[in-house]
């Protein structure tokens, strides 16, 4: 199987990516380094404090060397720990210049058997040291935010496409609540759907944002649109209801002054989304939370 | 009702004015403290009057689609609250009048 991080025919949005990020985006800088004096022995504890396996081997910041785990090993076996390090490292280093592309790192990578290269600037003083995990990661959280802005631009097709979007809630973090009903109506709007199936939508959503927030230890709103209907799953981590039946009673509520003092706790939370809703089912129990599920027809 | 109007009636101080608050022409009014019950009031052009100064009301506001927020006895709003207001575009307004004066003044300048 082809390992090479460089897909055939890369899509455009990768390809902007990996030539507009530069390699000191991505680099871990200031470098763990080690000098030609220090022993291999100072080197192998620098590597198991660093969790790394490998480092430059540098004095201000001029390069000189790398010195890695298999270097290590093999003095270990030849029992020449206490040799200097300049004795076994690797010289003839290939390193990375700062302003190139992060593509240039990835070609590298599969050009080279190296798993790190040491990165300079333009006077070839040493600022920082790649791998291919530093590019992996910088990538995935790169590609997440170019997904998350496709997301926000794409629209719904029938039948083909659905869309998942989903909030986290706090106990009492009343600062943030209600984000989720807010950003799922402005969005819904953006896509022109119609305003009375928009508020159907928001109503149900802040309600059940809203209950986690007053009664659960915190959930999440999950979000699945398609272009016949919203389906909204609210699940949280517990304590779970007493009795369902009773909370599904117009104005019974088990909430404190303090809550109906900022608001909440009419007791109509739940008849609110009942209310709202074309399908609506509650499972509640002491060791799984409760989970809502709605579905808000958009027909 | 005109907003501009409403203003004068109740001796309000304007604390965000939307894009659009001088096209708006006020229908509807709804009284309450408990967001749920604001939340099952469906109409247009509505205003809500509310003693609970916290960006709730702002955030619920913007849900049933209200044109405007009148917030009574001269609550201290944090900025949330206005920054809620800018970012839903909707109008908010403090008055220094309780609950009950606020509806009388506003249920005068209805029947007018």
């Amino acid at each position: 199987m082809d390992k090479s991080i460089t897909p055939k025919n890369p899509p455009l949005i990768f390809m902007e990516m990996v030539y507009k990020m530069r390699i000191k985006d991505v680099m871990t800088t200031p470098p763990v380094t080690v000098t030609r004096r220090q022993t291999i022995r100072d080197a192998k504890n620098i590597m198991k404090e660093k969790q790394i396996t490998g480092m430059p081997v540098a004095e201000n910041n001029r390069l000189f060397g790398v010195i890695s785990m298999d270097d290590i090993i093999q003095a270990l076996e030849l029992n020449q720990l206490d040799d200097p390090v300049e004795k076994h490292m690797v010289t003839n280093v290939v390193v990375l210049e700062q302003d190139m592309p992060v593509s240039m790192g990835i070609s590298y990578f599969g050009k080279y058997n190296f798993r790190r290269f040491p990165v300079l600037d333009h006077n070839n003083i040493l600022v920082g040291i790649i791998t291919s995990r530093d590019i992996n990661t910088s990538l995935l959280q790169e590609l997440l935010k170019e997904i998350n802005k496709l997301e926000d631009n794409s629209e719904l097709q029938p039948d083909q496409m659905s869309l998942t979007k989903k909030y986290n809630t706090n106990k009492y973090d009343f600062e943030h609540a209600g984000r989720a009903a807010n950003d799922i109506k402005k969005f819904m709007k953006s896509k022109h759907r119609n305003p009375k199936n928009i508020r159907r939508v928001a109503v149900a959503a802040y309600e059940l944002e809203m209950n986690q927030v007053v009664h659960s230890d915190g959930g999440t709103i999950r979000f699945i649109l398609t272009s016949e209907k919203v389906e909204i799953i609210a699940d949280d981590v517990g304590p779970g209801i007493d009795n369902l039946e009773e909370a599904l009673v117009e104005g019974f509520s088990t909430a404190n002054e303090w809550i109906r003092s900022l608001g909440f706790g009419a007791g109509m939370g739940l008849v609110n989304v009942q209310r709202v809703a074309d399908e609506f089912d509650i499972k509640s129990s002491k060791e799984n939370g409760t989970t809502v599920h709605a579905v808000i027809n958009l027909f | 009702m005109r907003i501009n109007d409403i203003q004068k009636k109740i001796d309000a101080e304007v604390i965000f004015k939307a894009t659009d608050a001088d096209d708006i022409n006020i229908n509807n009014v709804t009284v309450s403290d408990l967001m749920s019950d604001v939340l099952v009031v469906d109409e247009p052009e509505l205003l809500i009057v509310s003693s609970l100064a916290t960006d709730q009301v702002l955030r619920t506001a913007d849900i049933v689609c209200a044109s405007c927020v009148v917030i009574v006895n001269e609550k201290n709003l944090n900025q949330q609250m206005i920054e809620r207001a800018e970012e839903f575009d909707i109008t908010l307004l403090r008055t220094p009048h309780t609950t009950f004066k606020t509806c009388a003044k506003l249920n005068e300048l209805m029947s007018e």
